[in-house]
């Protein structure tokens, strides 16, 4: 079998569609088998007819100007409407001119590409739903702990306990909380101490405080963790003048009456997340008990502080009563009252 | 054993098991003579996303097809119930083509009855 034999029976049976048409009249001269099959070819055929919507003009114009031209031509077989990519380029054979086809079946490429589209879309859409979901689930483990202890939780899947000092501690509970709900509506009562904590959160976040935990009608806020603060005492201080202020302006227009008592204390606390199916981040240690010890000695809309809370000024409030206590677990301690000047002189 | 939580999208491969069977069942329900019509002069692009969405969809994939937008999609086609028949007969055939075993194309198919009321066309005399 000679070299044009053998070129002969590849062209009749391999998947691309070969044809040769002429230059200036563009009538098609010769067919492979998959270029007949793609497009009827009948003796004298144009290469036009069978590209569909191309003008003959301007078919010649732009083989005149360029080497190759392609383009997709679409061909009905049966109820398919396939893409045929072809590419018609000058040649030569024997001295003469001649314009070569060559044509290949692209349908399903154009099928899969329409499937990897859809399919993008899909993963995209997922993508977006656990991205909401992640966030969400951010939102609340940060209600939980401060966004460092989250980022190192994240990180590591645990959290190593962890020494803060110093920090100042702020612990507030409410004079009569239990008869007040039993003597209400609980659900009202419920309903009054959340809008109560909301407030205390934006004063807390105000004044760089960090609320720990709510036990109850108990709210406990640590300033200086789990950033150092060298003004944690001020923060706390301030933060509990600004939640007596809130009270008395609220209990002005309110008709339940919701009186606090707030102790604060300085010291160590150690800090970590407690749980492992329910997280908490909670703090241990000295600072923590005796804020709650100091918050005891108050009376409503009192505060009871450290002496040397005594040394921190804030506007509006006074210090006074300077005594030491024996407080249990702690000995002898100088402690010292903060009030609200109004108050003093009612008192007074 | 399989995992009894996994879905048939995830035994069968996911998205590469997938595009298979889309690609074959394509090719099935334009070449079949009783359905083939519905799909004759549909965009390409659109067909293959919607049947890729369908099969991913009943095969417990990362896609839900709404009820609402299945009965739109084909309320003007009027698919009657010989019609519905011919397409779940092709799915059990491109499931079997792909290795599917007998319960799972059950299910499959199964899923794909369970919007028969969907997606014929509501009879005339009711």
């Amino acid at each position: 079998m000679n070299i044009d034999a053998i070129s002969m029976r590849m062209l009749s049976n391999i998947g691309v569609g070969v044809a040769l048409a002429d230059p200036e009249d563009l009538r098609i001269h010769y067919s492979n088998p998959a270029f007949a099959d793609w497009f009827s070819i009948e003796e004298g055929t144009s290469l036009e007819s069978v590209l569909g919507n191309v003008e003959r003009g301007d078919l010649l114009n732009e083989l005149a100007e360029r080497d190759a031209i392609k383009l997709d031509v679409a061909v009905k077989r049966k109820r398919r409407l396939l893409t045929i990519e072809t590419v018609i380029r000058h040649a030569e054979s024997d001295g003469r001119k001649i314009l070569l086809v060559e044509c290949q079946n692209i349908s399903r490429l154009r099928e899969t590409e329409a499937m990897i589209d859809s399919y993008a879309r899909i993963a995209e859409r997922k993508a977006r739903e656990l991205e909401r979901e992640k966030a969400q689930v951010e939102k609340l483990l940060l209600n939980v702990m401060p966004r460092s202890v989250y980022e190192e939780y994240k990180t590591f899947g645990t959290v190593t306990p962890k020494l803060y000092e110093p920090v100042s501690v702020l612990m507030l509970d409410f004079v009569g909380f239990t008869q007040m709900a039993a003597a209400a509506d609980p659900t009202v009562t419920v309903t009054e101490l959340n809008d109560i904590f909301t407030g205390f959160d934006r004063i807390a976040e105000m004044h760089g405080c960090e609320r720990i935990k709510t036990i109850g009608d108990a709210y406990l806020a640590v300033a200086g963790l789990p950033t150092p603060n060298p003004d944690h005492a001020d923060a706390v201080a301030q933060c509990a003048a600004k939640m007596i202020r809130y009270l008395e302006r609220r209990n002005e227009t309110h008709p339940h009456q919701w009186r606090a008592r707030i102790g604060l204390a300085s010291g160590a606390v150690v800090g970590s997340v407690v749980g492992v199916q329910k997280y908490v981040f909670d703090v241990f240690g000295p600072a923590v008990n005796l804020a709650s010890r100091l918050q005891c000695l108050s009376k409503p809309m009192e505060v009871t502080a450290t002496a040397d809370f005594g040394e921190v000024g804030i506007e509006g409030f006074v210090a006074g009563n300077s005594r030491s206590v024996d407080i249990r677990g702690f000995g002898p301690t100088d402690v010292v009252k903060l009030q609200l000047e109004g108050a003093i002189e009612l008192a007074a | 054993m399989t995992n009894s939580n996994q879905t048939l999208y995830e035994k069968y491969g996911g998205f590469p098991g997938v595009r298979q069977v889309v690609t074959d069942f394509y090719e099935r329900a334009l070449d079949n003579d009783i359905v083939g019509h519905f799909f004759e002069n549909v965009n390409m692009a659109r067909l293959v996303d919607h049947q890729t969405r369908m099969i991913a969809g009943l095969l417990g994939g990362p896609v839900e097809v709404s009820e609402t937008r299945l009965a739109d999609a084909h309320a003007h086609l009027n698919v009657e119930h010989h019609h519905f028949d011919e397409i779940a007969a092709l799915l059990n055939e491109t499931l079997i083509d792909a290795g599917f075993e007998r319960p799972d194309r059950v299910a499959a198919v199964a899923a794909v009855e369970a919007r028969r009321s969907i997606i014929v066309k509501r009879s005339r005399a009711a």
